[in-house]
């Protein structure tokens, strides 16, 4: 595409969003709706920099943050353990796969008042949810990685006599490691969505998704569209990241396919 | 003859494959379920962890034969249905338009992006607010989740049908309209269906976390009510429900698109 | 005496020569519950040094007799030994180089070398040693830190074969090596490999569908004829090497060959053509 296509591209892309924004703005102010169900934007943003400035919205972000952290690093810790003893065990994958593959069709947010029953409505409650939410793509991914290890490379290691511990060490892990990366991608979305979830039902101590809670018991409108936009950015940084990482990390990633 | 007792080998094979699993799948069961009885009746765990199972089966068909499960499944079902048909309906036409016509693309992709982005999950409160708790929010929020993958799929399965299948029309002339039919529907149905059983599956998760949020009836909300009751037995009913809802329609979904796949396959061939 | 010749003496003073017996050996696999024979009591003896093709078309059970030397596959009739003693398994003793390079996507060409000695009793530092000096016996100098999915087709081969020699094998099995390459490759890797053979003195066993492969590499050709395979014609070739393509001796024994296979299709066997003349 040519430099001038490719603007002509952004521009029109820019066209539904500005409209949106414009009719927004205008309907807001010319009473034609409600300003409490469409504020202006102007005040969308003068809440914005009031809770910035207030340390208040920074506050709930960081809260949120090192939950989503520790939920996804307990998480994918055990997904990783899960995962290697189901791949490499055919015991293993035989008793506990069916059922695993059954339990994973209960929606995510189905465990919360289970796990708000057990754990209560605090700090851990919230961890153990999020790390559940982890843990979940990082065991079905590893698993498949394994499994899907060619039988071609296996042959290999028998020729030049490996014992398990190579197996593991030279064969399994690096064949799995796309999929293990691509598991680990899918927690850090699954993690960030649950931290969400866990705030939500489980509204205790700061956080954003505490935030919109509490935007909507208030009737503020624009915190929550703040509390929105920001989920949503954080969401987007975290994907955009991971992929990032995801490809700088597997440099033979383009050839995996071929033996 | 021979060929008889080779297929009559054949099913003898099958029969014991099948046997083999499924006594290694009872093996987990065989051994929870007994730890799991005899704890709760020694009071190992408390009632209020873990009720046991015969508490589980006894409230699970007491609300199956007072219909109150049925009840609350079928609201959830009717949600689903609706909200998933106006969101695939509204997501096909949306990514039809995107996949076909560049400029259609140009226009609509960010907007879609930067709603996209935003899990429905975090559009439920906004939507509260904009549409209060009714059905209304419901089927909402539903379509919302499953219109996403439905464009996705099908702006991207119509807009990558190969460029060499689209010469092969060419060759022979084909008309607009002869090449949607004969080229471009057939190469990208494939990609929609599984658009399609995601969205599926997106809808049935936001169905989960709206009747958790707001709702007086419904599979979530008897979670929630379960939850406040403090009756367990209540909540695993109702999450072997959704579970099992979730994967009978995952599924049925799932040997449609492998059809669909072999399909593909061949016809690449 | 060359580097990884005085390697090999110093790793393994009291090694075999290499010598091969495959007596009376039969293989059947199940497929769909049905037994298929690929295989009908082949005997075969492969003496030190030598260099021995199995040719046939497809189907004839040549590379599934080559899985059965390598001690890939376990369960087979008859016996098979090398220098005396009946083979369990694979063996570091026996190197194989498979149709597909078959290298690690997740490791450089001298890491994919080096896996192969994982498990032999050598120094880091012979390791070391062995590894480069099997990189530049096939011709990869400067390739070392490349990627599998950076090299092209003959160069993976010849990383393949550098790995299936580095252990120092007195055996080693070649299973159509050449046969997805393009006709210039697979000629200069021919070449190539006659070289290495010259060079390492070591026993090689090489399975191909190619009759000019055949009659410019071995000692020896053995053809094989399909459904149950067996061997049906050996051929000595004792041309002087190097062997150029275009002497008159291989040329008659190249035709010699092709008219032993027609023959064998008559037979109602209806065997895929052989790749034969261009």
């Amino acid at each position: 595409m040519s430099g001038s296509a490719a603007l002509g591209s952004l521009g029109r892309g820019l066209v539904l969003p500005v409209g949106l924004l414009l009719t927004w703005e205008v309907a807001s102010h010319s009473g034609l709706v409600n300003r409490q169900f469409l504020p202006p934007l102007e005040h969308v943003g003068a809440t914005a920099w009031r809770e910035l400035a207030s340390g208040e919205l920074l506050e709930a972000l960081a809260a949120s943050l090192r939950r989503d952290l520790l939920g996804f690093v307990f998480g994918s810790g055990a997904g990783v353990l899960i995962g290697l003893l189901l791949g490499l065990s055919t015991i293993a994958d035989r008793v506990v796969m069916t059922w695993f593959n059954g339990l994973k069709q209960i929606a995510l947010l189905a465990w919360i008042p289970l796990i708000s029953l057990w754990f209560g409505f605090d700090e851990m409650a919230k961890i153990v949810f999020i790390g559940l939410a982890a843990a979940i793509p990082v065991i079905l991914n590893l698993v498949e990685g394994i499994h899907a290890t060619s039988r071609k490379l296996v042959e290999v290691g028998d020729v030049f006599r490996f014992n398990r511990v190579q197996f593991i060490l030279f064969v399994y892990l690096p064949a799995a490691m796309p999929s293990l990366l691509t598991g680990l991608h899918l927690a850090l979305i699954y993690a960030w969505l649950a931290t969400i979830g866990a705030e939500y039902f489980m509204a205790a101590g700061p956080g954003i998704g505490g935030l919109i809670i509490a935007g909507r018991e208030r009737f503020e409108m624009d915190l929550v569209m703040l509390g929105i936009l920001v989920v949503g950015s954080v969401g987007f940084l975290v994907d955009r990241g991971a992929s990032w990482l995801e490809q700088r990390l597997i440099p033979w990633r383009a050839a995996s396919a071929q033996v | 003859m021979a060929g008889f007792r080779r297929i009559s080998g054949r099913v003898i094979v099958a029969v014991l494959r099948q046997l083999t699993k499924l006594g290694w799948l009872l093996i987990l069961p065989a051994i929870t379920l007994p730890i799991w009885i005899v704890g709760t009746d020694r009071g190992w765990l408390p009632e209020q962890i873990l009720p046991c199972p015969g508490d589980v089966l006894h409230t699970l068909r007491d609300m199956i034969a007072s219909g109150e499960l049925a009840q609350h499944a079928g609201y959830s079902l009717r949600r689903v249905a609706l909200g998933f048909a106006i969101g695939a309906a509204a997501g096909l036409v949306v990514g039809s338009a995107m996949g076909l016509s560049r400029r259609v693309d140009d226009y609509v992709r960010p907007l879609f992006t930067a709603i996209a982005q935003v899990p429905a999950l975090a559009w439920i409160p906004l939507a509260m607010l904009l549409l209060g708790i009714g059905e209304g929010l419901k089927i909402v929020v539903i379509a919302k989740a499953a219109f996403v993958p439905v464009v996705m799929n099908t702006s991207a399965g119509i807009a990558n049908v190969p460029r060499a299948f689209v010469e092969v029309g060419e060759t022979f002339r084909f008309t607009p309209l002869q090449m949607l039919r004969h080229v471009v529907l057939p190469g990208a149905i494939p990609p929609i269906f599984t658009g399609l059983r995601y969205g599926l599956t997106h809808a049935w998760i936001a169905l989960v976390s709206v009747e958790l949020l707001a709702s007086s009836e419904g599979l979530g909300y008897l979670l929630v009510w379960g939850r406040q009751m403090f009756w367990l037995d209540t909540v695993l009913v109702a999450m072997i429900v959704i579970g099992v809802i979730g994967f009978l329609s995952d599924r049925v979904l799932a040997v449609v698109e492998t059809r669909l796949q072999r399909w593909r396959i061949d016809g690449v061939r | 005496m060359n580097v990884a010749a005085q390697l090999r003496t110093r790793a393994f003073p009291d090694q075999g020569q290499g010598r091969l017996e495959v007596r009376n050996v039969s293989k059947s696999f199940v497929v769909n519950g049905a037994p298929v024979e690929a295989l009908r009591d082949v005997s075969l003896d492969v003496a030190a040094g030598e260099f021995v093709v199995l040719l046939g078309p497809s189907g004839c059970g040549k590379s599934t007799l080559l899985r059965l030397i390598a001690g890939l596959e376990p369960e087979f009739r008859g016996s098979i030994s090398q220098d005396g003693d009946a083979i369990a398994g694979t063996s570091l003793d026996r190197g194989i180089v498979f149709q597909e390079p078959r290298l690690f996507p997740w490791a450089t060409v001298s890491q994919n070398v080096a896996l192969g000695l994982k498990n032999a009793p050598l120094s880091e530092r012979a390791k070391r040693e062995a590894v480069a000096a099997h990189i530049a016996l096939v011709g990869l100098d400067g390739f070392a830190q490349a990627y599998p999915h950076q090299l092209s087709g003959g160069m993976a081969q010849r990383a393949a074969i550098a790995r299936g020699l580095v252990n120092r094998p007195r055996l080693l099995l070649l299973d159509e090596p050449f046969g997805a390459l393009d006709a210039l490759t697979r000629a200069r890797l021919q070449v190539e490999l006659q070289r290495i053979w010259a060079h390492e003195r070591i026993t090689m066993v090489l399975v191909t569908h190619d009759v000019d492969e055949a009659v410019l590499l071995g000692d020896r050709v053995i053809v094989l004829a399909p459904r149950p395979g067996r061997v049906s014609r050996i051929f000595a070739i004792s041309a002087p090497r190097p062997r150029s393509r275009t002497d008159d001796d291989l040329v008659r024994i190249r035709n010699d060959i092709l008219r032993a296979l027609g023959d064998g299709e008559e037979d109602g066997s209806g065997g895929t053509p052989i790749g034969g003349p261009a």
